[in-house]
């Protein structure tokens, strides 16, 4: 492996439009050598597009993409040496297990005997030892799923390449590919680029995450920073759940930030390190619905607020609860347990404290 | 495993409207078999010179076919059909390539048009087109002369040559069609994923897309070989009766000898040739396909 500084892929400036869709727009970005990088967008937001410009199936209308310090931007799919995952597997249907995996290194001629070799590590790699001789149509999913891993594994790509290798699976089976491609790629140590579009995927499975909007990158960041720093609304709104408060104009008072609402609500937070938030500046509250709590009686808390119960929505370890909060709007509270459902039934008028500590604020 | 009951065969569903819909087929193919089974009764019938009417039983239809002059007209069909089916295909896959591929829908539709329009024209206008071709003076010819490649018209007409030319262009729309079906079912990522793994554009064909389109390259040259095997009016017209195909034969020996029972002879030789390479066809493509996987 290369020294740590220079970096695996870099795409600079990258745009691809299709006749009049723009499907990315001056895209840059940088993988870091064996990071787990996943891209992360709505459905149509130009993922696939750019896993084929790495891949070299679609050239770049405008921009340069450079793989292990090699401008690739011109080279054909077949120089590239990416290992690509496709949505729906692509195997060879004509062939084994075991020709499926060793397709790319007879293509790079490698010796049989050390082809078998390699090939018998990466089925056990992906756990499908004693499968080689199986035929694709035999495989369930989850078996295709790997054998597609392993033959994109087997040739030790600059960048391993998964679009969405795990949407076709089950959900149980999805959690456990999950875990496993995670152990994969500490095995490995391979450069991984992974789309979806399922955010829980993402933020389990990453080193960090790009999402992204339209052809463009909204932010790039951990899963923790991600979730608890968002750079813009629709990276707020786009991971987890977050109830959106109205507008509000802010100014500082002692230690606090005093937020004014519509409708004569004013919410404090303690002052924080936040340049972008200024005396008199027109703000975005983001609130996550564990931030929200019932509050019982009359204990004090801060930002009090009451509203009617609307709906509860049952899961298990917790409960979604829904509730009408007046000029703020409807809100939704996130409770553990199920034992709010009785204690706070549709239609009743409860209290709630909202945590804006824990909030995220936007400059409007 | 898991896979296990996935692919297993599903228990049979009752199908409601099965009967109904096989109705029409079924009356067709009583018809047919009554037509054959009267042709079949000639083939065992004496063939009395001058009359119409067959006589008594005899196997002597069938021994005559060992003949050499007979056995150099099959000899002579098969021939003809399997250069007809072989070249068919070199020509028509990369003309269904191109179609199927396309990238404009206009470059595809004309590409469709082109190859698909010749089925419109009648079997023998086209052939007498392709006598003003092939002729000594035809347009092949002239074009010859003219940029000074031959002194001599060459003769194309009234040969095997000829036959196979117009035979050719009257099976390629077929072909194509069953060819640009065969391409269409190729999955897009196969081709994606070997030229990720490193496979040029000529390998890709050759370990993905060939395999993959084989039982199409397999029916459509079968089916072409059976249907060139009953040609009649091609070889009648551009092989002018020097290039006898079985079902000139047969129309000689039916309706210049009126030797019914040795005509039936040789329709239901031609017939059995022709079900012969349909029904090896099933066996050979999984074999094939087998053959191609491994490497
Ligand atoms: N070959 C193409 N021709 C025309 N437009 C295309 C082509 N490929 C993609 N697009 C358009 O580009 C945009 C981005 O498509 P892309 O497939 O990259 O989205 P995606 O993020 O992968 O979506 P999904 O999550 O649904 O797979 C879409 O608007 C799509 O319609
Ligand atoms: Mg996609």
């Amino acid at each position: 492996m290369k020294g740590e500084a220079s970096p695996a892929v870099e795409l600079i400036k990258v745009s691809k439009s299709f006749d009049a869709v723009q499907a990315v727009r001056e895209l840059s970005l940088t993988i870091r050598q064996g990071e787990l990088l996943t891209l992360l967008g709505p459905s149509g937001c130009g993922k696939t597009t750019l896993l084929n410009m790495l891949a070299g199936f679609e050239v770049p209308s405008a921009g340069s993409i450079v793989i292990g310090g090699r401008d690739v931007t011109a080279v054909p799919p077949y120089r590239r040496n990416t290992g690509m995952v496709f949505q729906n597997y692509a195997l060879f249907p004509h062939m084994n297990v075991f020709d499926n995996v060793a397709f790319g290194l007879r293509m790079r001629k490698m010796a049989k005997f050390e082809m078998a070799r390699a090939v018998g590590h990466a089925l056990e790699m992906v756990k499908l030892e004693g499968l080689a001789s199986r035929r694709i149509r035999q495989l369930s999913g989850g078996q295709q799923q790997r054998v597609a891993l392993a033959r994109a594994i087997v040739i030790e790509p600059k960048v391993l390449l998964l679009d969405e290798p795990l949407s076709a699976l089950d959900r149980n089976l999805r959690g456990a590919m999950q875990v496993e491609l995670r152990e994969l790629h500490e095995r490995t140590g391979l450069t991984t680029l992974f789309v979806t579009h399922d955010q829980e995927e993402a933020l389990g499975l990453s080193d960090r995450i790009v999402v992204m909007s339209r052809g463009e990158i909204q932010q790039v960041a951990t899963p923790l920073e991600l979730y608890r720093l968002p750079a813009n609304g629709f990276v707020a709104s786009f991971i987890g759940e977050i109830n959106r408060l109205p507008p509000a104009r802010c100014r500082t008072e002692g230690n606090d930030v005093v937020f004014e609402i519509a409708g004569g609500i004013v919410l404090r937070a303690r002052k924080r390190n936040q340049p972008t938030i200024g005396a008199g500046q027109e703000t975005h509250l983001f609130v996550r619905p564990e931030h929200l709590t019932l509050v019982e009686g009359d204990r004090p808390a801060p930002n009090r607020v009451s509203c009617r119960v609307t709906a509860h929505l049952y899961q298990g370890a917790y409960t979604l609860t829904r509730v009408d909060a007046g000029p703020l709007g409807n809100l939704q509270l996130r409770v553990l347990g199920g034992e709010v459902i009785a204690a706070a039934p549709i239609g009743s008028q409860i209290k709630i404290s909202i945590d804006l500590d824990k909030a995220v604020i936007l400059a409007g | 495993m898991i896979a296990s009951a996935r692919w297993r065969a599903a228990p049979a569903r009752p199908r409601p409207f099965f009967l109904w819909l096989f109705l029409p087929s079924l009356a067709a193919a009583l018809l047919f078999v009554a037509a054959l089974c009267e042709v079949a009764q000639y083939a065992f019938r004496v063939f009395t010179p001058g009359s119409l009417e067959a006589g008594g039983f005899t196997l002597e239809n069938f021994a005559r076919l060992a003949r050499p002059i007979y056995l150099s007209v099959l000899a002579d069909t098969l021939l003809i059909s399997l250069a007809t089916a072989l070249f068919t295909l070199l020509l028509s896959y990369p003309v269904a390539y191109a179609m199927v591929r396309a990238k404009s829908d206009f470059v595809r539709s004309l590409i469709m048009l082109l190859a698909v329009t010749p089925l419109f024209t009648g079997e023998i206008v086209r052939t007498y087109a392709w006598i003003l071709v092939l002729g000594s003076n035809g347009f092949v010819n002239s074009v010859l002369k003219a940029a000074g490649l031959v002194n001599a018209p060459l003769t194309m007409l009234y040969t095997r040559f000829g036959v196979i030319v117009a035979l050719v262009q009257f099976s390629m729309p077929v072909m194509i069609i069953i060819l640009a079906a065969a391409l269409a079912h190729v999955d897009r990522n196969c081709e994606r994923a070997a030229a990720n793994l490193g496979a040029g554009p000529a390998k890709v064909f050759r370990h993905v897309t060939l395999p993959l389109t084989l039982p199409g390259i397999v029916s459509g040259t079968v089916v072409i070989f059976a249907w060139t095997m009953s040609a009649f009016s091609t070889p009648q017209l551009v092989g002018g009766g020097k290039v006898l195909m079985i079902s000139n034969l047969v129309y000689l020996q039916g309706l210049s000898s009126f030797n019914f029972p040795f005509a039936a002879v040789l329709s239901l030789l031609a017939l059995a040739v022709a079900i012969g390479a349909l029904g090896s066809m099933r066996p050979f493509v999984s074999r094939l396909e087998r053959k191609a996987a491994v490497n």
